[in-house]
């Protein structure tokens, strides 16, 4: 680590890398001086409305982006068996496992981050997160807000559905100026929009930039600046660095560069999380092949882009994991058509069985769909012990023949 | 009058050959309804002349399901889908899957190409379900469900009818909750309790609470028990094992009250009767409480847990865990905490569907009924 350090080269400040991660550096920072003064920070679910605690002008923290960079940084399975040690059982998902831990140990110094005050659960990511947010509540005998977001059986969102989230939406904000003394403002929330709309934007298009040949960026960077367009949405920072990086993927194309070292021989979709602590071991899998991922669904799932309060709320009620397969199948065609994925590679992840629940269906589907070969590998978000790297390896390896003999027959 | 015998034999046939039942229903010229758990709301269907039968999977190896779910998916959902594909539910006329847990919402997913020729209905329930804005939203998964069945069988709805099965359903109820405590009280043993719950799946309702009364006069006429084993209250989603059922009996142990899914729970709120059948019946949802798949931030099962202890004088607890069930698995850290501070005993024991060794269970109650 320390030698791989001193090779770097300091990273120029008006560079989208080093806006995005001075975003992520001070929103840690942020929390915690807000913690300091006195003031009451929630701990927060990555798909929450960040409308309304931004709106209210309070700082949270997402212990799933938490997770994700104590994995990252190799202390996984230390808190996983710590959580599993107070009753959990491994087979919950790994966020949760981690993030418990953390609310018990306190300090953690792969990442820390401020003890919560109240807490913000929203499901329509996984019902996992109301059990997980429910057990933190009563642990540590703080409120908890639940915005609920079913699943959504249909194709489309029902009025019902709207009316019902509406209704919590509106509740949420009251009980929240209740647990906090903060003042709801509609002016403040009509820029709070405008501002998660053009940052919605500015990804967006970023993203779109995989449709290039070769495409200008490895996709395996959007994986790291999701956490901005998790945590920072709402802020005109993070649409400035989006923007930012618009430009930089602009300018690339034009000079026919990329951030994928190499010559980008595939093309591929990376389905799911990214397997945390073996962000390496996979990405080097891919890059050693010539395997660049160029789609993803989180390249749309973070696109909140709506008019209205009724757009908000219907933008939430689609987020990946809150609407059928149909939906879901039709979405990730639809982004590996417009960049000649040649290959769908899965991550079936041990932690989400929302994710990993009917994805074997869906991804017959889209690969007959797109005429893609399509191919698994067991991995996890966050619990090292899930992954084998032979495995992936193989697995891959299989992959890439199947893409190389359809190239050659063309 | 049969003897008490007889009555649980007649329980202990249908809970063990739903099968038959079934094919029963169908040759009768009945159109079946299968009712994923939980929740699903079976007044609904009784009122449209249609019959509710439970679909809590069986005790079966997976083949086919695999090629759906993964392997760290609850055993009730995978079998559920190899039933579905095996053609074990042929003749079915719909599946009602409600959307409560992670699993649940998938199941769905997989069976609309898994199973074509049975069709699936979505039963979504809110979470926040007790303001008035959450039981609007149940009223209109109702109505949702309604229109579906309607589609699927031709059967029509009328709330009149609704207000009649309502009361059906309510009567079993308090029947239910009547033989529970009897049960407890002339020690009845695990695997027959466990059939009177489970025969309840696969039974039209007004011919079940037949029996139960039947049983419950028979029961009254019984001394009380002179148990000189121990006394346990178990909780989960599934207890009906009968090779669990088995190491309990021959540990001496009754089951005194339960927290499960599958048993008691589901018996526990009545639906008020007012003029609008279709939001008391979401009504009866609002209240429903003490569950791992509905929303409490309280935690309040597991106090309801200690509470039936202490009112049963039972010794302890033990939690079946329904392998790869996460909703129980972080239900269970709280229910551990409770009984620990209530000083009362726990064991833990998983299981699943496909599981036929049962030495791990046998150590563990042994050793818990030891300590007991
Ligand atoms: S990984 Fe899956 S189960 Fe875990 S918090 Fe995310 S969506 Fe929920
Ligand atoms: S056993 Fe648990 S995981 Fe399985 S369907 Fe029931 S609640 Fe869901």
């Amino acid at each position: 680590m320390a030698k791989e350090k001193k090779a770097r080269r300091p990273v120029d400040p008006n560079s989208a890398k080093y806006k995005l991660g001075k975003i992520v550096e001070d929103h840690y920072r942020e929390l915690q001086e807000a913690k300091d003064r006195g003031e009451k920070i929630g701990w927060c679910a990555s798909n929450f409305p960040q409308e309304i605690f931004q709106t209210l002008g309070l700082k949270v923290g997402y212990p799933e982006n938490q997770a994700a960079a104590i994995a990252a940084r190799g202390a996984g399975e230390k808190l996983c068996v710590h959580a599993e040690d107070s009753g959990y059982s491994n087979d919950i998902c790994a966020y949760a496992r981690v993030n418990l831990a953390y609310m018990d140990l306190k300090d953690v110094p792969e990442q820390n981050m401020p003890q919560p005050d109240f807490l913000l659960c929203c499901n329509n990511i996984c019902n996992c997160m109301i059990k997980w947010y429910e057990n933190i509540s009563k642990e540590l005998d703080i409120p908890l807000i639940l915005i609920d977001i079913p699943f959504n059986p249909d194709y489309e969102v029902s009025d019902e559905q709207v009316a019902y989230v509406k209704a919590q939406f509106l509740a949420a904000i009251k009980q929240l100026e209740e647990i906090t003394g903060k003042k709801w403002d509609d002016e403040k929330f009509k820029e709070v929009m405008e501002i998660s709309n053009r940052t919605s934007r500015a990804w967006l298009e970023a993203t779109a930039y995989t449709k290039y040949h070769p495409s200008p960026l490895n996709g395996f960077d959007l994986l790291n600046h999701m956490a901005v367009a998790v945590c920072a949405r709402g802020t005109v920072e993070a649409a400035e660095a989006f923007e930012t990086l618009l430009e930089e993927y602009k300018q690339s194309v034009q000079d026919g560069t990329s951030t994928f070292r190499g010559e980008e021989k595939y093309r591929i979709m990376f389905e799911g999380i990214a397997c945390w602590p073996h962000l390496r071991a996979t990405a080097t899998g891919l890059k050693s092949r010539g395997i660049n991922m160029v789609a993803t669904i989180y390249a749309d799932a973070f696109g909140f882009i709506y008019d209205d309060f009724d757009g908000l709320i219907r933008a939430y009620c689609k987020v990946p994991n809150s609407i059928n397969l149909e939906k879901a199948r039709d979405m990730r065609i639809d982004i590996a058509k417009r960049t000649d994925t040649e290959g769908l590679l899965v991550h079936t992840n041990r932690s989400c069985k929302l994710w990993s629940g009917f994805m074997y269906e869906m991804s017959r589907q889209i690969g007959e769909a797109c005429d893609i070969p399509v191919t698994s590998f067991d991995g996890d978000q966050a619990d090292p012990r899930n992954f084998s790297e032979a495995q992936y390896e193989t697995r891959v390896e299989g992959l890439t023949e199947i893409m190389e003999m359809r190239k050659e027959a063309k | 009058m049969k003897s008490l015998e007889q009555i649980f034999e007649q329980f202990h046939s249908i809970a063990t050959n739903p099968k038959d039942a079934f094919n029963r229903y169908l040759e009768e010229g009945e159109k079946v309804v299968g009712c994923v758990p939980v929740y699903t709301p079976k007044e609904i269907v009784h009122a449209m002349g249609l019959v509710p039968f439970g679909a809590w999977g069986a005790d079966l190896e997976l083949a086919e399901a695999k090629e759906y779910f993964p392997a760290f998916i609850c055993s009730i959902v995978q079998s559920v889908l190899e039933l579905g594909i095996r053609g074990e539910y042929e003749g079915m006329s719909a599946l009602i899957v409600p959307s409560l847990c992670d699993s649940l919402k998938c199941l769905g997913q997989n069976w609309k190409y898994a199973v074509k020729d049975i069709p699936f209905i979505p039963m979504t329930y809110p979470q926040n379900r007790k303001a008035d804005f959450g039981i609007d939203f149940t009223v209109a998964g109702y109505q949702r469900v309604i229109a579906d069945l309607q589609e699927a069988t031709g059967a029509t709805f009328e709330p009149e009818k609704l207000k009649e099965s309502i009361k059906a359903y309510n009567k079993q109820n308090a029947l239910m909750r009547e033989v529970d405590a009897l049960m407890a009280q002339k020690g009845v043993m695990p695997t027959q309790r466990s059939d009177v719950y489970k025969s309840a799946q696969f039974m039209k309702v007004e011919e079940h609470s037949q029996w139960l009364q039947e049983l419950i006069e028979v029961l009254k006429k019984q001394e009380d028990a002179q148990h000189d084993g121990k006394k346990v209250v178990t909780a989960g989603i599934l207890a009906d094992s009968s090779g669990l059922l088995k190491i309990f009996e021959n540990n001496q142990i009754q089951v005194v009250a339960d927290d499960v899914a599958a048993e008691s729970r589901q018996y526990r709120i009545d639906a008020p009767t007012t003029d609008d059948p279709l939001r008391d019946l979401a009504v009866k949802f609002a209240e429903m409480d003490h569950c791992c798949v509905l929303y409490d931030k309280d935690k309040k099962r597991a106090d309801l847990i200690v509470d039936m202890v202490k009112e049963k004088e039972a010794d302890g607890v033990v939690v079946v865990l329904t392998k790869f069930c996460d909703p129980d698995e972080f239900d269970y850290v709280m229910i551990k905490r409770a009984c620990e501070s209530a000083d009362i005993p726990h064991a833990l024991i998983e299981v699943d569907r496909q599981m036929k060794e049962f030495q791990q269970a046998q150590t563990i109650m042994e050793a818990f009924a030891e300590m007991l």
